[in-house]
């Protein structure tokens, strides 16, 4: 079974930022900016910066300049995901919000957007990090993180789970299949090919 | 688009001394099409020997099927078509209507509808309010009218005002703050515009530089300006020569000449009349062809567009 040619597998490019915007917000799944990722010729100051420590040791709630150049780091990606939702609620038109990191996290941020009413042109993603998935499994609705195997046991209802490049933009998830549906118990040797 | 329904007009009322609403029922009886909200029909008027055919919004409900209603305005500059639905149509006529289309929807995902129409624009704003009121949407309408006819607007805005955020504004482009209104809508807003193209433009470039993203802009073109330097036309599929006045579009010199050219708005906005060009320069006036093709002059949109010189020759 091979799932080459999915066509819904999202492709990510560099973050460009878009000279039109009134004002851009990038966040991203890390301490440091992502240089690597920036497109040529892109200033990573022309970007309020919001970054993810995995620390508990970041400055206190004062810091909140929301101007271009300003970096803000918070404790976990669930902390910042917080701060994002109640940030777009007041935004106004001219945004753009750029996201640098896994795929689980970039789509995340895509949902969060989403609800604010940000279209996927007002959008911007840049993949980095592991290749781990966060998985779906279609029978019944456990979602999984951090899957680098191809097939995998279910942590919700023990299937054997393929795990398929088909990808849900609003689960941010890959969608997994029983493998073994037509001859119970035939399940093929798992590979580690997302990491 | 196959066929037109035979309308019968039902009622006239005068608005103003240059605007009249016309509201038509089927003339066999029966139910019209269920209309999509921001839909135009195409009239067919015969006066004489000449015909005309002109695309207007429809105001009425989207829900209403058993009568449709346009406005038009008396232009000093009209090419026909609505002078003489001033001037000779009466209640009771029987015309030819193309089915509604739409070329300038409600966009389905939008937070919040922002509105704003200038002059006789303001008719595919009607069928907009009706529609959002009905879906409980958010919105807010500003309509930019001539001083004296702020009451003319008031009155047909009436109906929808209540609890509403809709305002008429009679003092001028330059005391209407249109960057201010822009600048405070929040994520997820569309603006549509519908009037002169001044306005239409300057909605479109204020939105763009405050960073709103190019498909949350809408706009209504109709009614381009017609006019220009008489020309010939060559259609070499047809083997005819058609001769363009000045006072007529290329697209209606090529009906008159009884060749059926394909055609949905007749506004330069759809696309559907696209031609090919073979030899001669286009003054191109529409809203479809992208800035490089206008320039590489190969195609042209007859209902708009004219030659910039005395001779066109055209795939048609």
């Amino acid at each position: 079974m091979s799932d080459q040619g999915i066509k819904s597998r999202p492709a990510y490019g560099k973050i460009t930022g878009d000279p039109a915007a009134r004002h851009a917000l990038l966040v991203v799944e890390g301490a440091g900016l992502p240089d690597e990722l920036m497109a040529e010729g892109v200033d990573p100051s022309a970007f309020e910066t919001w970054t993810v420590a995995h620390a508990s040791t970041v400055p206190g709630a004062p810091v909140m300049d929301e101007a271009a150049g300003a970096v803000r780091p918070f404790r976990s990606a669930r902390q910042l995901f917080s701060a994002l939702e109640e940030r777009l609620a007041r935004e106004t038109m001219g945004l753009r919000l750029c996201a640098a990191g896994t795929e689980p996290f970039l789509w995340d941020v895509f949902n969060i957007g989403a609800v604010a009413g940000l279209t996927r042109q007002e959008m911007q993603f840049a993949q980095m990090g592991p290749q781990a998935r966060r998985i779906f499994c279609v029978h019944c609705r456990t979602v999984s993180e951090g899957i680098t195997a191809s097939i995998v046991t279910c942590a919700g209802c023990g299937a054997s789970l393929f795990v398929r490049d088909h990808f849900s933009k609003r689960l941010a998830a890959f969608m997994a299949v029983q493998i073994d549906a037509e001859v119970p118990g035939e399940v093929p040797p798992s590979e580690e090919i997302y990491r | 688009m196959t066929g037109t329904i035979p309308v019968r007009v039902r009622e006239i009322t005068a608005l103003a001394p240059t605007l009249k609403r016309f509201a038509f029922e089927p003339a066999h009886g029966g139910a019209f099409p269920t209309a999509p909200a921001g839909g135009h029909v195409m009239l067919t008027l015969r006066d004489g020997a000449r015909v005309m055919k002109n695309a207007y919004s429809l105001v009425s409900p989207p829900g209403a099927r058993g009568r449709y209603e346009i406005i038009v305005r008396k232009v000093a500059q009209s090419r026909g078509g609505s002078a003489f639905l001033h001037a000779h149509v009466a209640a009771g006529d029987v015309l030819e209507m193309a089915p509604p289309v739409s070329l300038f929807p409600l966009a389905a995902t939008a937070r919040k509808h922002v509105l704003i129409a200038g002059g006789i624009g303001i008719t595919p704003m009607l069928s907009f309010l009706a529609e959002l009121q009905a879906r409980g949407a958010r919105f807010e309408l500003h309509h930019l009218s001539s001083p004296e006819e702020v009451p003319v607007f008031e009155r047909l805005l009436a109906p929808y005002a209540v609890d509403a955020d809709i305002r008429v504004h009679g003092g001028g482009r330059a005391a209407f703050d249109l960057a201010g209104l822009l600048s405070r809508q929040p994520l997820g807003s569309h603006v549509y515009t519908c009037g002169p193209h001044s306005l239409m433009d300057a909605v479109g470039t204020t939105a763009l530089a405050l960073g709103w993203p190019r498909g949350s802009v809408h706009k209504e073109s109709f009614g381009a300006a017609a006019g220009g330097l008489p020309f010939k036309a060559v259609l070499t599929r047809s083997g005819m020569e058609v001769m363009v006045g000045e006072n007529q579009t290329l697209l209606e010199a090529i009906e008159a000449a009884g060749v059926a050219a394909r055609c949905l708005c007749r506004g330069g906005a759809c696309g559907e009349c696209v031609t090919r060009v073979e030899e001669g320069e286009v003054d191109h006036r529409d809203d479809f062809l992208s800035d490089a093709e206008k320039a590489a002059g190969a195609l042209i949109m007859p209902c708009v567009s004219r030659a910039r010189g005395p001779r066109l020759v055209l795939d048609l």
